[in-house]
């Protein structure tokens, strides 16, 4: 590419991030919907919220429950990394696949899941009360959402910290068994402390993904009344009868202004732990640590995790698609049924709904991974001030949760002239995903491009090849399979994501992810847990290609 | 005739100079070597001249044309350059065999396919791959990839061929042949060589022609001959051979020679960096100049200094002896010694007073 088509592209990019920022900001100072004709510059809409007891409820709740869940996360994740990646616990193998899995699964499913099998008439509940009388638990807590929360982000600090402990040689652990400390004091004196930026990062990240929850909150703190930031937005559309656009435009803002320091500081982070992981030593050979005994109680508390996390929720929302009551002394086998997902065929907006999610997973993950690459090439091996510039538009979207970005998208097709017939297409769909996933595509195929040495690319330079042709000559087949593997994840991401879409359901924009959040509010339960059936079976669909690929790839 | 000319070229990394005004000439058909440790700057200067990096001041021309000219603004981008670059990692494309490696250069300037078929196979085969032309790179050996790279640098008959360390990724052994035949092969198509190497052997080995950089400047350039017997400095001595070193006064001064001592004795060698008498010098000479002799000698007995044997090593080809004199040690070679006092000689004309 040319100095001017970076330029070109680049602004392109800043546009199409800072629209929709831009334009929340406006509206938060307006006293009514941008798109009437009689709207005033005024504070009411900031004066309006700061005085609402609800928001501060909200606010309050979003902070003890991301620091519940980061206390409680980045502990068990860290330990499970340290067991999966550097001991012989037995199992390893067929366990870490696993560990990923309430990633990959989207967290309104995950939430119905909890609410099939632990809720007041869940299975599990029934089941226990069955066989001791009485049922320890709540599930509409605030202290079980925290629970749950923390429980089903530990594979974000899995992630994060068993990479880094991976590329740690195991010559550092070595040199610490010669001096003469033990298994558990290297691991705690050696291990850890040189993957604690990557640790602090992942805790960072955690935290922020509290403040962003939206699908546990909705469905497991809606009996009680517990309202988070997002769920607090949600609700507002209803709050005062019609669509207040000020009110939403200032809990955006608000939103935004606590998650973009969030941001900022896990860059900074991330920086910091690339910088120290780059120090170590060899990581050619590495000798699992043996820790005896020990491997039993390790192994038990990773199969409760999972049991608890992956197994129980989903297992219970599978059965609960197929059965059509349950109930103290009702025998499953006997109600087993289908009936839902032919229910499900005869609306034409659900089956609407299967058939788009899989366009925009597959097409539209395509296209987005190839925007994502058209980026990437425009800041590719440039130092100057526009890739500066750059990286620090990418993480705007990121500070703007689902839901946000989808309303500030779905305003923005209202609010342009020329953009406003593509409003109820899969088209605003297409934006707002490429928008919320924009800094976790671009760091996939940055990946696979900083993968290639720039030598192979100075090669192409010196025998002839213009900076053009070095791109699609030299640069793209050689990151071609890195973009594929790209395209596997975000296919994966657009198939679960389900908050960006809510504020752009529309006849003709439906994903199963929105069509579940709103039928979760009709109370169609039959239809939720079989559309969310239908949901687990495609992203295990794409997960499963995912591993055959990874395995031929390697092989 | 002059192919390559660098005039007073500068360059940095933000505040870091790191080329502090390089100027340096090269011929038609002459293969030069950039010496210098890491740090030196060996590889900016090349990757300078392939167009890589950006010099801040100064010119570079290639014949005729120029190439760079910071004054002008003028900048020619590597591709225009048509200069051949063997990279150090080799830098073969790992998703197109030798042949499409070989041949992309001639297929971005358009050659016919017959001619470019029959192009490829010539220059494969002057580097003896003629039949791997089907493998990839990363089913062939280290050596082979070498091969493959400076293939790909030759195939369109540039102008002159830049190497950036072409030998460091080989072992010894091959590493000894690939200085043979990559001479061998340079001069045989009367290219203009310019390579970049850290070792002085493979310098002196390969090159018509050395440039010694430190630091960013050019300590000396000559040729290899020049620049192991007649060093211009104390670093340009210590870089090109192996070297007694003894710390000393001047203590007198006559006729282009200075006198320094070592515990006691005086020895007179060449006044090369004009010391003033009682100023801190440094006597240096190279391993193989000290002869080991019978006794003080006749006459004068000039520069003949008793030492005590402390060790001698095996080295297969002859025998190198460890001497104390004093508080130094000094190191020769020669054949098997008994233990005890020896006479060394230090020839006047061999001994370089820094």
């Amino acid at each position: 590419m040319n100095r001017a088509t970076r330029i070109a592209v680049i602004v392109a990019m800043a546009i199409a991030v800072l629209a929709p920022i831009g334009l929340v900001v406006y509206q938060s100072f307006l006293d009514g919907p941008f798109f009437q004709p009689k709207t005033a510059f005024t504070f009411s809409a900031y004066e309006f919220v700061l005085d609402d007891e609800d928001f501060f409820d909200a606010l309050y709740n979003s902070c003890v429950i991301a620091f519940g869940m980061t206390a409680i996360a980045v502990p068990v994740g860290a330990m499970l990394a340290f067991l999966m990646a550097r001991t012989d616990l037995p199992g390893r193998r067929w366990i870490e696949p696993v560990i990923l899995v309430p990633m990959f699964v989207s967290s309104v499913v995950l939430a119905f899941g909890f609410v099939v099998s632990l809720g007041p008439a869940g299975f599990v509940t029934l089941w226990f009360k069955g066989v001791f009388g009485f049922v320890p638990w709540y599930l509409y807590s605030k202290t079980t959402l925290i629970v749950i929360a923390g429980l089903t982000h530990v594979p974000h600090v899995f992630l994060y910290t068993s990479s880094a402990l991976r590329s740690l040689g195991s010559d550092v652990e070595e040199a610490a068994r010669m001096t003469g400390a033990g298994p558990l004091r290297t691991a705690l004196t050696v291990s850890l402390p040189m993957v604690m930026p990557n640790i602090l990062y992942a805790a960072v990240l955690v935290f922020f993904l509290g403040f962003e929850l939206f699908g546990l909150p909705l469905v497991l703190g809606d009996p009680e009344g517990i309202l988070v930031l997002a769920t607090y937005l949600y609700k507002l559309t209803n709050k005062l009868g019609t669509p207040s656009y000020q009110l939403m435009a200032v809990v955006v803002v608000a939103i935004i202004c606590i998650a973009l320091p969030l941001v900022a500081l896990q860059r900074f982070l991330l920086r910091a732990a690339n910088r120290y992981v780059s120090v170590k030593g060899k990581a050619a050979a590495q000798k699992p640590v043996s820790i005896g005994v020990w491997r039993w109680p390790a192994a038990a508390m990773i199969t409760a995790w999972l049991l608890f996390t992956v197994v129980v929720p989903i297992s219970g929302l599978v059965l609960r698609a197929f059965v059509s009551s349950w109930g103290e002394g009702v025998n499953l086998l006997d109600v087993l049924t289908l009936a839902h997902f032919r229910e499900l065929m005869e609306f034409p907006n659900l089956t609407r709904g299967i058939v788009n999610t899989l366009l925009i997973a597959s097409v539209g993950g395509a296209l987005s991974v190839g925007v994502y690459t058209m980026l990437n090439l425009a800041a590719h091996r440039w130092q100057s001030g526009w890739t500066r510039l750059m990286d620090y538009l990418v993480l705007l979207p990121r500070a703007m949760p689902g839901l946000v970005a989808g309303l500030a998208i779905f305003w923005v097709f209202l609010f342009t002239p020329f953009l406003s017939p593509l409003r109820q297409t899969m088209i605003a769909i297409w934006v707002a995903y490429t928008l919320v996933w924009l800094a976790y595509g671009m760091r996939l195929v940055s990946g696979a491009l900083l993968q290639i040495g720039p030598e192979l690319e100075e090669a192409g330079r010196i025998v002839g090849a213009s900076p053009g042709r070095v791109s699609r000559d030299l640069t793209i087949p050689l990151v071609k399979v890195g973009l594929f593997s790209s395209w596997l994840l975000i296919f994966v991401t657009f198939m679960r994501e389900y908050s960006t879409g809510v504020y752009l359901l529309a006849p003709g924009t439906e994903v199963i992810g929105s069509l579940l959040v709103s039928l979760w509010g009709t109370g169609a339960v039959d239809l939720v847990t079989a559309l969310s059936t239908v949901n687990i079976a495609m992203i295990g669909g794409g997960l499963l290609l995912m591993s055959l690929f990874g395995k031929r790839s390697h092989g | 005739m002059a192919k390559l000319i660098i005039d007073d070229l500068h360059l940095s990394y933000g505040s870091t100079e790191i080329l502090k005004g390089i100027t340096a000439t090269f011929a038609q058909g002459e293969i030069v070597a950039l010496l210098g440790r890491s740090g030196s700057g060996k590889t900016t200067l090349l990757r300078s001249i392939a167009g890589l990096e950006e010099p801040k001041k100064g010119v570079i021309s290639i014949g005729d044309q120029p190439v760079f000219d910071a004054a002008a603004g003028l900048n020619v981008p590597s591709e225009k350059r048509g200069l051949g670059l063997v990279f150090q990692s080799y830098a073969l494309w790992p998703h197109k065999t030798v042949f499409e490696n070989v041949a992309y250069g001639l297929r971005l300037r358009n050659v016919a396919k017959a001619e470019l078929q029959q192009r490829v196979a010539a220059v494969l085969d002057g580097v003896g791959l003629g039949h791997l032309g089907d493998r990839y790179p990363h089913q062939m050996s280290g050596g082979q990839q070498q091969r493959v790279a400076l293939a790909r640098a030759l195939v369109y008959n540039p102008p002159v061929i830049l190497l950036d360390e072409p030998l460091s990724n080989l072992d010894a052994k091959l590493r000894e042949e690939a200085r043979i035949w990559i001479r061998t092969l340079i001069k045989r198509m009367n290219l203009t060589a310019v390579f970049v190497t850290h070792d002085q052997v493979e310098a002196m080995a390969i090159a018509d022609r050395i440039v010694l950089l430190d630091g960013g400047r050019i300590v000396q350039a000559g040729t290899p001959e020049q620049l192991y017997t007649e060093p211009v400095s104390l670093f340009a001595s210590e870089f090109m051979g192996v070297n007694n070193q003894i710390k000393s006064r001047v203590q007198d001064k006559r006729g282009g020679y200075a006198r320094i001592e070592l515990s006691g004795h005086p020895l007179w060698g060449k006044d090369r960096a004009g010391k003033g008498v009682s100023e801190e010098a440094t006597g240096v000479i190279r391993l193989e100049q000290v002869d080991v002799v019978d006794g003080p000698g006749g006459g004068d007995g000039e520069n003949r200094i008793p030492a005590q044997l402390e060790t001698s090593l095996y080295l297969g080809s002859h025998w190198e002896h460890v001497f104390r004199c004093g508080d130094q040690t000094l190191r020769a070679f020669g054949r098997p010694l008994a233990a005890g006092t020896h006479w060394l000689h230090l020839p006047p004309e061999q001994l370089w007073v820094f």
